[in-house]
């Protein structure tokens, strides 16, 4: 699914080029509607990662103002979609790293137990979907760290040099580990 | 790019439908794939693939994802108050646009005050032993904690079980740690009994290894140091940086190794965690 050329061109207003001689009105409007695009994806990303919605909504908070920073200070707006998965990423590895002192648990565990298989299904439908669903759950869960992350940053939309900055990875890297989670994920139906 | 000569392989198929591929390549994979059943079979299941991938994740969070209006109108109103504090980086700019005589009355007028609440803060201090031990703390005295590691080798470095890199330091060193540097009846949120070397980068479990670090009094704490750590660990498992010179560059002054190795003279202030922000891979 790749992602479409709109979402690859961000279209940033046309006032953000001159950075710090932006009002910061205009900036801080920029900053809402950068929100508004991105939001949810980095929450899905960073609860995939295994922080609860609260830590991730916290998280997200911090993404943006320090965007608005960025963006007052007149710094890069290359790749802001990568930079704010970025950020993200970073801050939701240091939260993780904080909640396993406390022994937190995340909302995305939680939310694939309590998953349902479409009740549009038969019952016997039903059970198969389940079971595969649970299949598919623990080849992600055995993948390494690193692959899981550019699964879950490529279903968000990112493309590769986007993954690369966000992980400090090279692309050939994110290449080979897209190509290998998803030849794994494929084998969920072999033996 | 053509596997066995006659197919592609499943990285190039992958490359082509994430378009991540241009030019001769993607056209020569194209006529490909229209030539062969085998590779379109093949990308058929990737697709597949990609397709139950995508289902699972966006099925699994969508529905619990909570509404965005509370989150958006917490986040204008702390942009809000951001855009209130002017920036650090607008000073110079402020500077230049002062007639010279008065930019020069400023600046004095700035050391005076400066030098004052030193003094302040010294003689106040005196009284506070542990208020002292803040400010002068955010570097360990290194006759008392000079750094200490085991042996170890990257393999055990970089395979260590996060348990043991955030290990907590035992009841009974950190009291020893505590009269070692003089500190009586410290408040538990002031300090952290830190690692100069982490265990993440060999640190021993020894007091030459242990101070008590700011939490979050001094600009430069704790939580600062945590940023260089897990960059240091990174740059050593990846092998940019070789394990000693790790240590060595943490025990010795792990806020110029901060400068240094992410990049920036930057610290926690505002930001709960700036550095890595500025500096995340």
């Amino acid at each position: 699914m790749p992602p479409t050329d709109a979402i690859r061109e961000l279209p940033f207003p046309a006032s953000a080029g001159t950075g710090s001689s932006a009002k910061p009105s205009e900036s801080e409007c920029e900053v809402i509607h950068l929100f508004e695009q991105f939001r949810n994806p980095l929450l899905r990303y960073v609860v995939s990662r295994g922080l609860s919605f609260q830590d991730g909504e916290e998280i997200i908070q911090e993404v943006f103002l320090a965007l608005f920073r960025h963006l007052q200070l007149g710094k890069s707006r290359r790749n802001l979609r990568g930079w704010v998965f970025r950020v993200a990423h970073n801050l939701a590895l240091k939260q993780h790293s904080a909640n396993k002192r406390t022994q937190a648990t995340s909302d995305f565990d939680e939310a694939l137990a309590q998953q349902q298989p479409a009740a549009t299904l038969n019952p016997e439908e039903q059970a198969a979907s389940s079971q595969r669903h649970e299949r598919m759950q623990a080849v992600l869960r055995a993948l390494p760290e690193q692959d899981r992350c550019c699964l879950y940053l490529r279903a968000e939309g990112l493309r590769y040099r986007e993954i690369a900055a966000a992980l400090g990875m090279s692309l050939g890297a994110v290449s080979i580990a897209l190509t290998r989670s998803l030849a794994r994920m494929g084998r969920v139906d072999e033996g | 790019m053509l596997r066995e000569p006659f197919h592609l392989s499943d990285q190039d198929i992958l490359l082509l439908v994430d378009g991540e591929i241009s030019g001769r390549r993607a056209r020569q994979a194209r006529a490909h794939l229209t030539a062969c059943w085998f590779c379109r079979s093949r990308l058929g299941d990737l697709e597949g693939t990609i397709a139950d991938f995508v289902t699972l994740h966006r099925s699994t969070l969508d529905a619990k994802l909570p509404p965005s209006g509370g989150a958006r109108s917490l986040l204008k109103a702390r942009l809000a108050e951001a855009a209130a504090v002017p920036s650090t980086n607008r000073w110079p700019r402020l500077v230049q646009l002062l007639p010279p005589h008065r930019t020069t009355a400023h600046l004095c007028a700035a050391v005076l005050i400066t030098v004052l609440g030193f003094i302040f803060l010294l003689r106040h201090s005196r009284l506070q032993a542990p208020n002292l031990a803040l400010v002068s703390m955010a570097i360990p005295n290194h006759d008392l904690t000079p750094g200490a590691t085991r042996p170890v080798s990257i393999g055990d470095v970089c395979s260590m079980p996060h348990e043991e890199v955030v290990r907590a330091v035992p009841s009974s060193l950190r009291q020893q740690v505590f009269r070692e540097y003089g500190i009586v009846n410290p408040r538990p949120e002031d300090y952290e009994i830190d690692y100069l070397i982490t265990p993440g980068l060999g640190g021993a479990d020894d007091i030459h290894n242990l101070w008590p670090e700011p939490t979050s009094s001094s600009a430069w704490n704790a939580r600062v140091k945590d940023a260089l750590e897990e960059r240091l660990h990174q740059l050593v498992c990846d092998g940019e940086l070789d394990l000693p010179t790790a240590q060595r560059a943490i025990a010795t002054d792990w806020i110029t190794a901060y400068k240094k190795y992410l990049g920036t003279d930057r610290y926690v202030s505002q930001m709960r965690r700036p550095a890595l922000l500025e500096n995340p891979s």
